[in-house]
């Protein structure tokens, strides 16, 4: 079915009002970067927000930055550069992991909101809902309402920034977003320190952590990714990320230097290239089986890598000082069960199936099952919003 | 302030409630006489005051959850109070409710270094959790000032901040993880060591809910590694243009001050006359701007903010040079309350957040306002994220000051939203606000709140009367209306 591609919040309120009417599910996109994420959604009408772009207000000196829905992520981060600014959770370029095509789509703003995706310096700045201070929308009951406000300290009301982000679109079709920018850093370099194994780099990570040198980022790489991002040095790599003002930098690398001496640095060109490669999960990015992503307690990942079977053709690395696994595991329903059996036992976490190189989702839900008194509160908190289920039912799970 | 009417049936039930309260808890943890009540009749918005029906103080998840499931059984209200610091009267107690005190929840339950978390039970203060990490280099950070009293479950009702909050966030940003009973009795672990729901982020909407939602019986807490170093500048501006527009030069700089704190003319010479900080006394604005992190950073940068503030027009810059010349330098700022407590019988502090461009247009009508109400008002301001803490100074024994206060306090937080700014920035909704919700919120916008509520709590039982102005019943909130002309299944039949 062709997408209806409404010019504004009044039109998708009509569009919606024609669903409800109707009974027919919309299918939400922005620039559709991330389709490909979760169930599809059967019998729906497309309707798409990528008419919705623009920026509104940019405050740099009050770190304010309003724009609608469906800005193109690109437009965002030249924007914010060119004030030296950017968005603090550092969102991921989905086309490494989901292109279809040749022509680049990094997403827009409100699909990255929508999953919620934070890329490595999510550790020390914190995720996408942790940066987005208001918005406008469409509710599934065809009523336009806000949340939040338009400054960086507000707590008027309950905070649905929270709630909308990382909601898939099943709650409501976000418009106008109020975001927190920061400054750029000056300056950003990382510090390479070979070990043993992962639990070895999981606590040189926990303990350059407590230390006062401010790590910005931190991932583990086994041997094999680390070759493949160009560090060939038969070794697992815990690779920890500076950033701030140079003279700062150079400090903090050096003092780490000295704590580690087989450790090595690498300057800010180098740096930037790794880490985009880690965050945009480049190095999984030509995987022959299914991607999915694990977040667990940093402490827990080795115990969870070490209770996967032994013959899987199992590759992986970790972000978040090792409370983000990404995996590429052998295709198939039982893979999903093992995975999420693994982090029961280690403490808990969820498993997210990212991509599905085959049938994998129609056999094990991609996204982490829910208790039912959980699942009994989604089910209450979507009909809250959406009662009648036409904004993207059964995207996450069947029953909202 | 007009809370909801009390429900006279249950009332008169209160010997019966107190009996079977004293099956699921031992009958010393029940506090029903007058007497007992009195200590837990306001919060920290002390101009409200009410006896509770009868005080409930559980240690353990299990009661809580006894607790919970009875009440909702009987429609009896549940109002859930922690240290009861609140500002904004969220832990008000209702003459026909139960109040639940999370006082004896005082334990810490983990420190875990390796994941550098905290769990606690919902009592702790906020500062004890600081104090069980120092040792190794570790704090808590979202600080309100109320931290030595404060625990740390009010935090999360509330969404605590503090002055630190413009770098390391507010609760909702250092919260990893929750235990809550929900009103069923029902109980529901929320995130944990991990970061980020799989789902809809819940532990986000419990953050800042002021106890309409559920009650908090453990958290995790975020800590971080303390910076090492910290240094202060004490600013003196001739015009409070001028120090405002110096703190967007800083931001627009790439610095992140750890603190930037604005106080105006007579908040200065207040606080200089309690604490004598050497603040300077003509001046008609103080910024407290506040460096941390790397020493050598910290260094360079305090240079580069003096060379900022030089050329946006300071009076006069000291740069802290010990840690004790730091202290002192917030000692002033920290003892503004009682300072200005010092010079009048009484103050109501307001909690008003601006875009910070806004500020010289709020000192203006402010003064003006000031005028209108015969009222004198004191400024203390979280500069860097624009929160204002107006501190209107009165005196109760005067017939009508405190409505003129009270409407003094509505028409500064009017001017906020006005001016694109927010009701509160740190210090709640609670009855305080409630009814000046609509000024920032339109009716649909309440309504899409209140489906929200109705979700977690479709008998409004937990802490009715605070946030929301009105409580519309959650089937009325349930119906659809008709868009556009437009109704869906036209065919069904309509009441």
């Amino acid at each position: 079915m062709t997408a209806d591609h409404p010019d504004n919040l009044n039109e998708m309120l009509s569009v919606i009002a024609d669903a409800m009417a109707d009974g027919t599910p919309l299918s939400v996109s922005g620039c559709a970067s991330k389709s490909d994420w979760g169930y599809a959604i059967a019998d729906a009408r497309p309707v798409s927000v990528d008419r919705w772009a623009g920026i509104i207000d940019y405050q740099p000196d009050e770190l304010i930055l309003t724009v609608r829905a469906g800005t193109p992520m690109t437009e965002i981060n030249k924007t914010l550069a060119n004030k030296n600014q950017m968005l603090g959770f550092e969102p991921p370029d989905p086309s490494v992991l989901f292109a279809k095509t040749d022509i680049s789509n990094k997403g827009s703003i409100g699909g990255v909101l929508a999953t919620n995706s934070s890329g490595s310096r999510r550790l020390t700045a914190g995720a996408a809902r942790d940066f987005l201070l208001g918005f406008e929308a469409a509710s599934g009951r065809g009523e336009r309402f806000r949340s939040g406000g338009k400054v960086v300290k507000n707590v008027t009301g309950y905070d649905l920034s929270k709630l909308i982000c990382g909601s898939f679109g099943t709650l409501a079709i976000m418009d106008e977003l109020t975001l927190k920018t920061l400054p750029r850093p000056e300056d950003s370099k990382s510090v390479l320190i070979p070990a043993a194994d992962l639990a070895a780099a999981v606590r040189h990570i926990a303990a350059i952590l407590a230390t006062p040198h401010e790590p910005s980022a931190a991932a583990i790489l086994p041997s094999d990714i680390a070759a493949l991002a160009g560090f060939g040095y038969g070794q697992m790599l815990a690779v920890i990320r500076f950033e701030g003002f140079a003279i700062s930098v150079n400090d903090r690398v050096n003092a780490v230097l000295s704590l580690y001496p087989d450790g090595d640095s690498i300057d800010d060109a180098a740096s930037q290239t790794l880490w985009q490669a880690i965050g945009n999960t480049a190095l999984l990015a030509d995987a022959a089986g299914d991607i999915w992503k694990l977040s667990c307690a940093p402490s827990a990942a080795p115990l969870v890598i070490n209770a996967l079977p032994d013959d899987w053709p199992l590759r992986y690395y970790a972000d978040w000082a090792g409370g983000l696994l990404w995996l590429d595991v052998p295709t198939g329903d039982v893979t999903g069960t093992i995975l999420r059996q693994a982090l029961a036992d280690h403490g808990g976490g969820f498993a997210q199936l990212i991509r599905d190189s085959g049938n994998t989702r129609s056999l094990v839900p991609p996204f982490q099952p829910l208790s039912s008194p959980q699942m009994a509160l989604h089910k209450r908190i979507k009909a809250a919003f959406d009662p009648k289920g036409i904004l993207n039912p059964g995207r996450m799970h069947h029953a909202i | 302030m007009q809370m909801p009417e009390p429900d006279a049936a249950i009332i008169a039930r209160k010997r019966d409630i107190v009996a079977k309260l004293k099956t699921i808890l031992p009958a010393t943890s029940v506090v029903d006489s007058e007497e007992g009540c009195r200590a837990y009749d306001a919060d920290g918005l002390s101009a409200y005051r009410q006896l509770p029906l009868v005080v409930v103080l559980p240690e353990t998840v299990e009661q809580v959850a006894a607790i919970m499931r009875y009440c909702h059984g009987e429609g009896i209200k549940i109002v859930p109070r922690g240290s009861g610091t609140s500002l904004s009267g969220g832990a008000l107690p209702l003459a026909d409710a139960v109040l639940m005190a999370m006082g004896k929840f005082n334990r810490i339950l983990d420190v875990d270094y390796d994941n550098r978390c905290v769990v606690a039970q919902p009592g702790v203060t906020n500062l004890a959790i600081t104090h069980a990490v120092e040792s190794e280099g570790f704090y808590y950070a979202p600080d309100p000032s109320s931290q030595i009293a404060c625990s740390v479950g009010g935090n999360v009702a509330e969404n605590s901040g503090g002055v630190h909050c413009l770098k390391y966030g507010l609760t909702t940003n250092n919260l990893l993880g929750i235990e809550m009973v929900t009103i069923e009795g029902e109980v529901l672990r929320l995130g944990g060591k991990h970061l980020d729901a799989g789902d809809y982020d819940l532990l986000g909407v419990m953050t800042g809910s002021e106890g309409l939602l559920g009650v908090v019986t453990e958290v995790t807490l975020r800590i971080l590694q303390s910076p090492a170093t910290r240094r202060a500048l004490l600013v003196g501006f001739d015009d409070t243009a001028a120090a405002a527009s110096a703190v967007g030069d800083i931001i627009a700089a790439g610095i992140i001050p750890a603190g930037m704190e604005m106080m105006d003319s007579l908040a200065i010479n207040a606080a200089e006359d309690f604490v004598h900080a050497g603040y300077p006394r003509a001046a008609a604005a103080l910024l407290i701007i506040e460096l941390d992190g790397p020493e050598i950073e910290v260094d360079a940068l305090i240079e580069r903010v003096a060379a900022l503030v030089n050329t946006a027009g300071a009076s006069s810059i000291k740069i802290s040079t010990s840690e004790d010349e730091r202290m002192l330098f917030w000692a002033g700022r920290k003892s503004a309350f009682p300072a200005v407590g010092r010079i009048s019988p009484d103050y109501l502090c307001m909690d008003g957040t601006i875009p910070r461009r806004a500020l010289p247009d709020m000192m203006v009508r402010m003064a003006s306002l000031s005028q209108t109400y015969g009222l004198r008002v004191a400024n203390v301001f979280h500069a860097g994220d624009g929160n204002l803490h107006p501190l209107i100074l009165f005196d109760a024994n005067q017939p009508d000051e405190l409505q003129r206060a009270e409407d003094f306090g509505a028409d500064i937080l009017r001017a906020c939203v006005e001016m694109g700014g927010v009701l509160t920035g740190e210090h709640g909704v609670g009855v305080e606000k409630r009814d000046l919700m609509p000024i920032q919120f339109s009716e649909d916008d309440l309504k899409q709140q209140q489906r929200l509520k109705c979700a977690f709590d479709a008998n409004h039982l937990l802490n009715p009367g605070k946030v929301f102005p009105e409580l519309h019943r959650c089937a009325e909130l349930g119906r659809l209306h008709v868009h556009h002309g437009k109704m869906p299944h036209p065919d069904l039949p309509r009441f």
